[in-house]
C-alpha cells in the first residue's frame, strides 16, 4: 500500500491506491448528500405510515389514512355522475324534439358527441359518417331501420345482428350459394335492381322484364313491391343511388350470391342511455347539415 | 437539530465505509454483499404476491381460453401487438371513461405471459371484445387505413391466406396446465378439433366446443371464410374475448349513468 | 491472433465449437418446420465457421512470448468491433422502426418487417449487441489493467464473447420470424435463455478467477459494477424467463407466472435490466474512462460507496414503478414509488462524483470532444434518473405512463447516457487497444460529438412534446364532464413528432456511422505505433514502469 497523498488541486487526500494511473480522493461525502438522504428517507416513511405499504406474509400494511385505490375511482365515477346528473338524465327521459328546443342541453350534446362518435363509431361509419363498403353512411337519408330518434336508439342499443339478445336481425339471403337463382338469374335480377335506380340504362327491354319477374318472386317480400325496401326488416330501398355493399355488377353480384349480414354491434353495455342519445341527436344533425 | 439527527446515519457509514476498504479486498465477499443487497426488495415485493389472498379476486365463472383463442393469442405475440397495445386499464378516471370497467388481476389469471403493455401507440384492447364487428377486424388487420385512415398500424393481410396450425394445440394446451391452467385432458385431448370446430359452426366438432368450452364461446366463421381455418380466424377470435372471459369487473364496479 | 493459443488450446476451442455446431445440428433436426430449426442451422452455420477458422491454423506456430507478462486484448478488440456494428444496425433499426411510426406504408408487404416484429430488432440490437458487447469488452480491458492481470483464461473470454453475440444473432432472426415472448428486454425464447445462462456463467467465473489474480490489493469501484453488472443480470435472467416450453421442437413456450406475478417479475426484471445492464455496467466504465482521460483523480471514494450500495439495494425495489394504478396491489406500487425517489439519492451522487472528478480538468472537456462524450454522458445520466424518479411518483405517471413521454426518457437515458459514455470510451480505448497514437480524425470524433447531441435532444424533445401532448389529451373533458378527443385526434397530433424524431434518429444514426468509420479508419491507417501505455502486468512493484497516459 503506497502513502497517502495530497491532490495539490483540491487538497483533498487520497486513498493511497493507484489503478492504471487512476487514483481516488478520500473527500468526506457532501453535507447535501445526507441532507436529501434525509428528506427523501423521512417523505418515505410518513409515506409508509399513512399507504398501504409493507406486505405481511398473508396480509399488508393498510396505512392509517385508510385510502384505496379501487374506493377512490369508484368515487370519482359516482362523483362525475352526480355532477352531470342533470343533463344526463334529461337526455335519458326526455323525446329527441323536446331535448332540440333546449339550448343548453344540445351543447351538452354537442360538446358529448364528437369524441364518443370518434372512439365508438368512428371506425365503422367513418369520421365523417359517410360510410364506406360494407358500413352504411349514416348522413345520406337512406335507413335501413328508420331515422327517426327512437329507431336509432333502439338501433344502438341492441345493434344490428349482434350478439345481443334482443338484436335487430336482418339478412340478404345467398340466392347463388343455396341454389335458388342462377348465376344467369343473378346476373339478369342485377341489371333490373341497377335500372331501378338508373344505374343501368342499357339492358334490353325483355331482359329487364324477365328481371322484374325474378324480383317479384324473390326479392319483393323483403325489399317491397316497389323495390323501396321494407324497414320493419332492415331491407334496404333499392331504387334509391345510397349502396352499403356498392351498386356496381361485381358488388350487387356478390350480395345476391353471397348474401350480407352485416354487424352493427349493440351498445347498450358500453354507451348510457344518455351518451346514445347523444350520438342519435349528433347524427341526426350531420344528416341534417349534408343533406341540404 | 439536523445534524444530531443525521448522526447515526453519518456513524453506520462511517463503519460501513471502514468495513468496505477491506472488505473490497475480497472478490467473493463482495459478490455474496452485492447478491444478498439486491435480493432484498425482488423477495418483498414478489413473494407476498403468492400469498396475499386478495392479490387476485375470487371468480369462480372465469372461462379458459378456448384452443382457437389461445392460438390467436400466441399470434397477438408473435406479431408484436403487445409493443402498441396495452391490455390494461388503469384506476383513472379517463381511462375508465374511454375503455370501461378498469382490469381486474384476476381477469389474466390464466395468462401466461400477461399482455398489460407499456406504451399505448394504438388504443387499449383489454376490452375491445366485440365492440367491432368480426368483419371489421378481419379488414383492419387487412388494411388499417383503408378503415381508419390516420392509422399507424401495419397491416396484416397475410393472415388471411396462412391456414392456421393446429397440430401443435394439445402440447401447448398441456404446456399451459403444467403453468397452471385447468384445462382437461378431454380439451387437450380435442385441442386440435376443437379449434377448428369454433370457426365451422354447423359441423358437429362445433357442438364439441360448445360442450367443453359452455354455450356462451363464440362459435363463428370469423374470417368470413367457411373453407379453411386460417391465423385470421384464431386472431380474432382471441380479440373477440378480450374482456369477456369474466363479468366480475362490471358487476363490482359502479355502472356509469346510474347515479 | 490465432498464434496466440497455444495448439492445446486450439484444440480446446475446435472441441468446444464442435459441440456447438452438433447442438445446433440437433436443434435443426427436431425444430424442422419451425423457426427453431432455422436457429439450429444459424446456430451450426456459427460454430461450424469457428472450427474451420480454429481447424485451420491448428498446427501453425506456438505463441513465443511469455503471454502472463501482457494483457490479452484479442477479445477486446473483436468485442469492440462487433459493439461497432450491431451499433449501426440497431440504431438503422431504430430509424427505420421511428420512420413507420411516421409513415406507416414505410415496410416490405411481408411479414417480417411489421412494427411489431422490427421494433424489438432495435431494442435488443442497442441494448444487447451494442451496448452488451460494449460492456463484455470494456469489462476485459479494465478488469486486467485494475488488477494488472492477464484474464484468466484464453478460451473463455471468447465462448463468452461470441457465445453472446450468437445469443444476439438468434434474438434479432428470431423476433423477424416472429419467436417472442413478449417480456420487454427478455424476448428471446427458452433455448436462446438457456444458451444465456450457460454463457453467463462463464463470464462470472471468468471475471472472478481474473480479479483472482490481481497485483493490486483493492479492487477498483469499476470492478464493482462490472460483478453487479454480472451477478444480478444473471438472477434477473434466470427468474424472469421460468417457462415450460410448448414442445421440445418448437420456438414457443409459456411463461411460469401468469397474470399479477408475471408482470411484477417481469418489471423486476426489466427495471432492473435498466438498472444492472444500462446503468452499472456503464458506470463501470464511466469510473475508468473518465478519470484516465481527465487524467484527474475520482472525487470521492466515499461517494463511490455510498452511491455503489445505493444503486444495488435501492433500484432492485422500483420494479413496480411500470405498474402504477394497474390491477398489481396498491401497497407494491408504494414501494416501486418510494423507493424510486430515495434512488435518486445514489444516482445523483454518482453523476455528481464523476462531474466533480473533472475539477481541474475542464479545459480538457472543452478541447477533447472524447473527454465531452464522457462528460455529457454524465450530464444525462443525472438528467435521466431524475426524470426517471419524477416519473416514477404515480400522479406523475397517471399522465406518463403508456405515452412517448417514456419513449423520450428511455432515450434521454440510452442516446443521452448508454450511448454517449460508449462512444467515449471506445475513442478513449481504441488507440490503445491497436496502440496507435491518436484516432484517425478528431475531426470527425468532433463531428459525431456534435451529430450525436444534436440528435438526442431532438429526439428528447420531441418525445416529451409529443408525450405530454398525448397524455394532456387523453385526460382531457369537456364542461359537461365528457371526454374532449377521441384516440385518433391524438394520432392526428403526434405525426409531426414522430417525424421530428425519426429525423433526430437519423442525426444520431449518422454519427454513428461517422464513429464506425473512423475507428476502421484508425485500425488500418499506419500511423505512429504508439508504445504500450499500461502498467505492466505481475509486477508487484507499484512504480509503474512507463508513466500512464493514454
Ligand atoms: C363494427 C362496425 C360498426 C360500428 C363500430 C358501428 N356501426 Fe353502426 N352499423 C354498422 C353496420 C354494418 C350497420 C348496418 C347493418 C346492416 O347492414 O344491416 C350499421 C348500422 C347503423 C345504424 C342504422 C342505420 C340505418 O340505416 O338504420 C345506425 C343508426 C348506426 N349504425 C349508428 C352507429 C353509431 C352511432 C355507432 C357508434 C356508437 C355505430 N353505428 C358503430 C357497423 C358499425
Ligand atoms: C330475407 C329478406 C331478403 C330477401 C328475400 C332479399 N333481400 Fe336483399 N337485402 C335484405 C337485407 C336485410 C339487406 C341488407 C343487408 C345488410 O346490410 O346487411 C339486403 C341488401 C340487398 C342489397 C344491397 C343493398 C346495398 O345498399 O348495397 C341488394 C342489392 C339486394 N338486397 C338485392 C336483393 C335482391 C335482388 C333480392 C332477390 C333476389 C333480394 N335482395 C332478396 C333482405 C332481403
Ligand atoms: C404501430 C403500432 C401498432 C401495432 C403494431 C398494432 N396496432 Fe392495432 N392499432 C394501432 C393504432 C394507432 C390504432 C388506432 C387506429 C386504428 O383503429 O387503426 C389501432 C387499433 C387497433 C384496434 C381497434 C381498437 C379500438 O378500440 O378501436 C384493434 C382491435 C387492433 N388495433 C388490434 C391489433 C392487433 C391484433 C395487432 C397485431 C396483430 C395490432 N393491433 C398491432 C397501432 C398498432
Ligand atoms: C438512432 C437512434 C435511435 C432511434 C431512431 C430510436 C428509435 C426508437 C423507436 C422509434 C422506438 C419505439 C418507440 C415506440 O414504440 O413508440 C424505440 C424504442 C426503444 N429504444 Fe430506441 N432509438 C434509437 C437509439 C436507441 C439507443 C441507442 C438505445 C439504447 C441503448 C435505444 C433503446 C430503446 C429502448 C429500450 C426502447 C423501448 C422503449 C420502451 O419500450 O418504452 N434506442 N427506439
Ligand atoms: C433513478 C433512476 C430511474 C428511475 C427511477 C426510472 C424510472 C422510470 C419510470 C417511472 C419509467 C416509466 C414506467 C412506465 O410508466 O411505464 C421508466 C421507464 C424506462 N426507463 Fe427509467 N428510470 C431511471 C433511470 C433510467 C435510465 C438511466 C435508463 C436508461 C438507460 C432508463 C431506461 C428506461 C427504460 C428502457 C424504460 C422503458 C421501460 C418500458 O419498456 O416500458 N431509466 N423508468
Ligand atoms: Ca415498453
Ligand atoms: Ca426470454
Ligand atoms: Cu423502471
Amino acid at each position: 500500500m503506497s502513502v497517502k497523498e495530497r491532490d495539490p488541486l483540491s487538497g483533498h487526500e487520497t486513498t493511497g491506491h493507484e489503478w492504471n494511473g487512476i487514483t481516488e480522493l478520500n473527500t468526506r461525502v457532501p453535507r447535501a448528500v445526507w441532507f436529501f438522504i434525509a428528506v427523501t428517507h423521512i417523505w418515505a416513511l410518513v409515506y409508509w405510515v399513512l399507504m398501504p405499504a409493507w406486505p405481511l406474509v398473508t396480509t399488508y400494511t393498510k396505512g392509517l389514512l385508510g385510502y384505496d385505490d379501487r374506493e377512490r375511482i369508484k368515487q370519482q365515477v359516482l362523483t362525475a355522475d352526480a355532477e352531470q346528473a342533470e343533463w344526463t338524465r334529461a337526455l335519458a327521459t326526455l323525446p329527441a324534439e323536446e331535448i332540440r328546443q333546449d339550448a343548453v342541453l344540445m351543447a351538452r350534446v354537442e360538446q358529448t358527441a364528437p369524441a364518443l362518435y370518434g372512439d365508438s363509431c368512428a371506425a365503422c361509419h367513418g369520421s365523417d359518417a359517410a360510410g364506406g363498403p360494407g358500413f352504411p353512411s349514416l348522413v345520406d337519408g337512406a335507413w335501413l331501420w328508420g331515422g327517426d330518434a327512437g329507431t336509432i336508439m333502439e338501433t344502438l342499443r341492441v345493434g344490428i345482428n349482434a350478439p345481443h339478445p334482443e338484436s335487430r336481425w336482418a339478412q340478404m339471403l345467398a340466392f347463388g350459394e343455396t341454389g335458388i337463382l342462377t348465376r344467369p338469374q343473378i346476373r339478369t335480377v342485377v341489371d333490373y335492381v341497377q335500372s331501378l335506380s338508373g344505374l343501368d340504362t342499357e339492358a334490353a327491354p325483355d331482359r329487364l322484364a324477365e328481371g322484374e319477374t325474378i324480383f317479384a318472386e324473390n326479392c319483393a317480400s323483403c325489399h317491397g313491391e316497389n323495390a323501396k325496401g321494407i324497414q320493419e326488416l332492415g331491407a334496404p330501398n333499392l331504387t334509391d343511388d345510397f349502396w352499403i355493399y356498392g351498386g356496381d355488377d361485381a358488388s350487387m353480384f356478390t350480395t345476391i350470391n353471397l348474401g350480407r349480414q352485416g354487424w352493427m354491434p349493440a351498445w347498450e353495455d358500453r354507451l348510457t342511455v344518455a351518451e346514445r342519445m347523444a350520438l342519435t341527436l349528433y347524427i341526426q344533425d350531420l344528416g341534417a347539415e349534408q343533406g341540404e | 437539530m439536523f445534524r444530531t439527527l443525521l448522526k447515526p446515519f453519518t456513524r453506520f457509514f462511517e463503519f460501513h465505509a471502514k468495513t468496505h476498504y477491506r472488505a473490497e479486498r475480497h472478490s467473493m465477499a463482495l459478490s455474496v454483499g452485492i447478491i444478498l443487497a439486491a435480493g432484498v426488495g425482488g423477495f418483498i415485493e414478489i413473494a407476498p404476491l403468492f400469498t396475499i389472498d386478495d392479490t387476485v379476486e375470487a371468480d369462480p365463472d372465469m372461462r379458459l381460453y378456448t384452443p382457437l383463442e389461445q392460438a390467436g393469442r400466441d399470434i397477438y405475440i408473435r406479431e408484436g401487438c403487445y409493443a402498441c397495445h396495452s391490455q390494461m386499464i388503469r384506476t383513472l378516471q379517463d381511462d375508465v371513461d374511454r375503455y370501461g370497467p378498469y382490469s381486474l388481476a384476476v381477469e389474466s389469471k390464466y395468462d401466461h405471459p400477461m399482455l398489460w403493455g407499456s406504451k399505448r401507440t394504438g388504443p387499449d384492447l383489454a376490452r375491445v371484445g366485440e365492440k367491432y364487428s368480426d368483419d371489421w377486424q378481419v379488414r383492419h388487420l387487412v388494411d388499417p387505413r383503408a378503415l381508419v385512415p390516420e392509422s399507424v398500424m401495419p397491416q396484416y393481410a397475410f393472415l388471411l391466406d396462412t391456414a392456421l396450425e393446429t397440430d401443435s394445440l394439445p402440447g401447448r394446451l398441456a404446456a399451459l396446465r403444467a403453468v397452471g391452467v385447468p384445462y382437461t385432458d378431454d380439451q387437450i385431448g380435442s385441442a386440435a378439433s376443437d379449434a377448428l370446430g369454433q370457426a365451422l359452426p354447423d359441423t358437429e366438432r362445433a357442438d364439441g366446443v360448445l360442450d367443453r368450452y359452455g354455450d356462451e364461446t363464440n362459435v363463428r366463421i370469423f374470417d368470413g371464410r367457411s373453407d379453411r381455418l386460417t391465423e385470421m380466424d384464431a386472431l380474432v377470435a382471441y380479440l373477440q374475448i378480450l374482456g369477456g372471459l369474466t363479468d366480475l369487473p362490471t358487476k363490482t364496479q359502479p355502472a356509469r349513468g346510474e347515479e | 491472433m490465432m498464434n496466440r493459443l497455444t495448439t492445446g488450446e486450439r484444440q480446446a476451442a475446435m472441441v468446444l465449437s464442435g459441440m456447438v455446431a452438433l447442438a445446433g445440428f440437433a436443434m435443426a433436426i427436431v425444430g424442422r418446420g419451425d423457426p427453431m430449426g432455422v436457429h439450429g442451422w444459424i446456430t451450426l452455420i456459427f460454430a461450424g465457421v469457428l472450427f474451420f477458422l480454429v481447424g485451420n491454423v491448428l498446427y501453425g506456430p506456438e505463441p513465443t512470448e511469455d503471454r502472463s507478462a501482457s494483457y490479452y486484448d484479442d477479445p477486446t478488440k473483436v468485442g469492440i468491433l462487433l459493439s461497432l456494428f450491431w451499433a449501426v444496425v440497431g440504431m438503422g433499426m431504430g430509424v427505420w422502426v421511428a420512420a413507420q411510426l411516421a409513415w406507416p406504408e414505410l415496410r416490405f408487404d411481408a411479414a417480417w418487417s411489421s412494427f411489431g416484429r422490427i421494433r424489438p430488432v432495435h431494442t435488443s440490437g442497442v441494448i444487447f449487441g451494442f451496448g452488451g458487447n460494449a460492456l463484455i469488452a470494456t469489462s476485459f480491458h479494465i478488469m486486467q489493467r485494475t488488477s494488472r492481470a492477464r484474464l484468466a483464461g484464453h478460451i473463455s473470454p471468447w465462448f463468452v464473447l461470441l457465445g453472446f453475440n450468437l445469443f444476439c444473432i438468434i434474438a434479432a432472426s428470431g423476433y423477424l420470424m416472429g419467436v417472442t415472448q413478449s417480456k420487454e428486454y427478455a424476448e428471446p425464447e427458452w433455448y436462446a435463455d438457456i444458451w444465456l445462462v450457460i454463457v453467463w456463467v462463464v463470464y462470472f467465473v471468468l471475471y472472478i478467477r481474473t480479479l483472482a489474480r490481481r497485483n493490486e490489493p483493492h479492487i477498483y469501484v469499476a470492478n464493482w459494477y462490472y460483478l453487479a453488472f454480472i451477478l444480478v443480470v444473471a438472477v434477473l435472467h434466470i427468474v424472469n424467463n421460468l417457462a415450460v416450453p410448448a414442445s421440445f421442437g418448437a420456438a414457443k413456450s409459456y411463461s411460469a407466472f401468469s397474470g399479477v406475478q408475471d408482470a411484477m417479475t417481469q418489471w423486476w426484471y426489466g427495471h432492473n435490466a435498466v438498472a444492472f445492464f444500462l446503468t452499472a455496467g456503464f458506470l463501470g466504465m464511466l469510473y475508468y474512462f473518465l478519470p484516465k482521460r481527465a487524467e484527474r483523480p475520482i472525487y470521492s471514494y466515499r461517494l463511490s460507496i455510498l452511491s455503489f450500495w445505493g444503486i444495488v439495494f435501492f433500484y432492485i425495489w422500483a420494479g413496480s414503478h411500470h405498474l402504477h394504478y394497474t390491477a398489481i396491489p396498491q401497497w407494491v406500487q408504494t414501494l416501486g414509488m418510494t423507493f424510486s425517489v430515495m434512488l435518486l439519492v445514489p444516482s445523483w451522487a454518482s453523476a455528481g462524483n464523476a462531474l466533480m472528478t473533472l475539477n481541474g480538468a475542464w479545459h480538457k472537456v472543452r478541447d477533447d470532444a472524447t473527454l465531452r462524450f464522457m462528460m455529457v454522458a454524465a450530464v444525462f445520466y443525472g438528467l435521466s434518473t431524475f426524470e426517471g424518479s419524477f416519473m416514477a411518483i404515480r400522479p406523475v405517471n397517471s399522465l406518463s405512463h403508456y405515452t412517448d413521454w417514456t419513449v423520450g426518457h428511455v432515450h434521454a437515458g440510452a442516446m443521452g447516457w448508454v450511448a454517449l459514455i460508449t462512444f467515449g470510451s471506445i475513442y478513449a480505448v481504441v488507440p490503445v487497444l491497436w496502440r496507435k497514437e491518436t484516432m484517425y480524425s478528431w475531426k470527425l470524433v468532433e463531428w459525431h460529438f456534435w451529430l450525436a447531441l444534436a440528435g438526442t435532444v431532438i429526439y428528447v424533445f420531441a418525445m416529451w412534446n409529443s408525450g405530454i401532448t398525448q397524455g394532456l389529451m387523453w385526460r382531457t373533458y369537456t364542461e359537461s364532464g365528457s371526454l374532449a378527443y377521441s384516440f385518433t385526434d391524438t394520432l392526428v397530433a403526434m405525426h409531426p413528432y414522430y417525424i421530428a424524431r425519426m429525423i433526430g434518429g437519423a442525426l444520431f444514426f449518422a454519427g454513428a456511422v461517422i464513429g464506425a468509420f473512423n475507428v476502421v479508419m484508425t485500425i488500418r491507417s499506419a500511423g505512429h505505433q504508439a508504445p504500450q501505455l499500461d502498467y505492466p502486468t505481475g509486477s508487484e512493484a507499484n512504480e509503474p514502469a512507463v508513466p500512464a497516459a493514454e
